[in-house]
């Protein structure tokens, strides 16, 4: 931190504080209503004015999401897909990374620029022919489609924030391994890996994150219920005519709980892949 | 490049890897391809060629029926009948003012964030770890707790608004309030996220310049506009740039908490894309509906590719 002096700094610092109280509550206070609303009881749901604090409280809206709608499922579906499309990315990512932050090959600045600019493109751009190229191989409403549009779409996100990484490792202990006479995989895999681990994280987790929240694709791909993913079912819970909001919050507050808990223990990992020059939203 | 070129400098001859130089480089090339191409086929099969292909399908009488879509032969009238239509006109105007007031009020409130959790003196840690929460949420789940709380007869932001004597407006049922209250939710998901990227750019920057200002007797309001924004330009740049190429394909969140009303109020051109084409079933219009909201990313990707080189430019190579 920036080390200024202060006058009166007893003042500022309240200032500061009651400040952040404030950002505490714009963040918090939607969160809370979210928490607070899944612990209602369909009754309590539908009050005005509204119940502030949920009385009285109750798990049913997490019962039914998992028995009287199949949540359970979506869960499933989300987790399988995610995770293999995760890893399909670190794996492929990390040798795109390492040979584009690390080895002489020409036209490394437009690839890097194109990566770029792949991934910050529309999802909409795509989704027409994607679907039909889909329908074709017989993959709609499957895994391994909605596998493979995810791994593609966040492979030049990963491979950026991994070259970034690459980059970062002094050339030096390439130089021991090759010395030693280790040839370059087992150089890889010994010296560089270890070395770039962070980078792999940060990837992954926000890999995990694009995967686990995406929409437009799991919407148009796999709109049948056995395969539905976590935000498609959220989102067709409700009909024309009910809401189930009861069960719609409990099933958020299982969906954010997975990945709240991932980003809180690798915050470090994502507030430096947020801000290593490798921002995406 | 300059890995190798060093190596063989400085390694002893006798290394298996260091032998000539050019002949090595080569080698190291060749596995650099080799090491990217999984990635290439990849993103090349998944992205690049469903691009063409919707350019394609955007020229052509694209006709569907049960076997697929036929493509009839070269046509412009898409892009006509797109060029030409009222409710794309909208879905730009719509986006553009969109992308424009969400991203400032996120720039803004986002800074102030960034600027007291660099004065926190206790706490930031738990801070930063509120602030990624909506940042990770799915967006789906942002659209139905705002659902929730704009619902007009039992949600929150009604008992609030009554109490704090505006009446009760049916907020997502009319068309300035559905707009408005579609913002806040996307700026309440989004703030965390420029306030972590501006906190980072703010920890970067040099102290000593601040301390001279302060003995120049600067106050704090011009300190902050003559010192700290333009040393954090490149920062906020290149946050503002991600937003606003990621503002231009908003789906989810009116999918989900507006349907794109009322009436049409709230239709993006992402919207007006997918109902295009998987409602109205219309491949042709619907691609050229895409393919122009990819054109303007694009161009503005091209606007800012100076930002894109500082990026990449760190290898100088």
């Amino acid at each position: 931190m920036r080390n200024r002096k202060r006058t009166g700094w007893h003042r500022i610092i309240n200032g500061v504080n009651i400040s952040a109280f404030f950002v505490v509550l714009f963040v918090g206070l939607p969160l809370y209503w979210l928490i607070a609303s899944s612990f209602k009881t369909p009754q309590a749901l539908g009050d005005s004015p509204p119940q502030y604090f949920p009385n009285p409280v109750t798990t049913a809206n997490y019962h039914d999401a998992f028995v009287t709608y199949d949540f359970g499922v979506y869960f499933r579906n989300s987790l399988i897909v995610t995770l293999v499309a995760t890893a399909l990315v670190l794996i492929v990512g990390t040798m795109a990374g390492y040979a584009l932050g690390r080895l002489p090959m020409r036209g490394k600045f437009t690839l890097m620029v194109t990566l770029l600019i792949i991934s910050v493109f529309p999802a909409i751009a795509v989704v027409a022919p994607l679907y039909l190229l889909l329908r074709n191989l017989g993959w709609l409403n499957s895994y391994q489609g909605l596998i493979l549009v995810y791994t593609a779409f966040n492979l030049p996100f990963a491979i950026w924030i991994l070259r970034n990484y690459m980059l970062g490792i002094p050339k030096e202990m390439e130089e021991t391994g090759r010395i030693d006479g280790a040839g370059p995989l087992r150089t890889i895999w010994t010296i560089i890996l270890p070395m770039a681990l962070p980078g792999v994280f940060t990837a992954g987790i926000f890999c995990f994150t694009a995967c686990w929240t995406e929409f437009l694709f799991a919407l148009t791909f796999n709109s049948e219920n056995s395969y539905r993913t976590i935000p498609v079912g959220i989102a067709e819970f409700g009909t024309v005519f009910l809401v189930p909001y009861g069960t719609i919050f409990a099933a958020s507050v299982v969906a954010v709980v997975p990945i709240g808990i991932l980003v809180f223990i690798f915050r470090k990992f994502v507030i430096s892949g947020l801000t290593s020059g490798a921002v995406k939203g | 490049m300059t890995t190798i070129s060093s190596a063989a400098e400085q390694a002893p001859v006798s290394a298996p890897l260091v032998g000539r130089p050019d002949v090595n480089r080569k080698r190291m090339a060749r596995l650099g391809w080799t090491f990217t191409a999984p990635s290439l086929i990849i993103i090349g099969a998944v992205t690049i060629f469903p691009i063409i292909y919707s350019v394609v399908l955007s020229l052509s009488n694209a006709t569907v029926s049960g076997n697929g879509v036929a493509l009839n032969g070269f046509t412009t009238s898409n892009y006509s009948e797109v060029l030409h239509s009222s409710k794309w006109h909208y879905a730009l105007g719509f986006t553009i003012i969109y992308t424009l007031i969400t991203v400032l009020v996120e720039l803004a409130l986002g800074t102030m964030i960034a600027l007291v959790l660099e004065r926190m003196v206790a706490g930031r840690g738990f801070m930063m770890a509120l602030l990624l929460i909506p940042w990770s949420m799915i967006t789906v789940i942002n659209a139905e707790l705002w659902g929730y709380i704009y619902q007009g007869t039992y949600g929150v932001a009604d008992a609030i608004l009554n109490a704090v004597g505006l009446g009760s407006p049916n907020i997502l049922g009319t068309p300035t309030p559905a707009i408005i209250g579609l913002m806040i939710a996307d700026i309440w998901k989004t703030t965390p996220f420029v306030a972590i990227i501006v906190l980072a750019g703010l920890v970067m920057l040099p102290g000593d310049v601040y301390e001279a200002a302060e003995v120049d007797g600067s106050s704090g309001w011009s300190t902050f506009w003559r010192i700290t924004v333009p040393l954090l330009r490149p920062t906020l740049a290149l946050a503002v740039m991600f937003r606003v190429l990621q503002a231009f394909g908003l789906f989810d969140l009116p999918y989900v908490l507006t349907n794109g009303g009322p009436g049409t109020s709230t239709t993006s051109l992402a919207i007006l894309g997918y109902n295009v084409i998987f409602k109205n079933l219309s491949f042709g219009p619907g691609a050229a509906v895409a393919t122009t909201t990819a054109l303007l990313v694009l161009l503005g990707c091209l606007l800012s590719l100076r930002t894109f080189r500082v990026q990449v430019g760190k290898e100088g190579n």
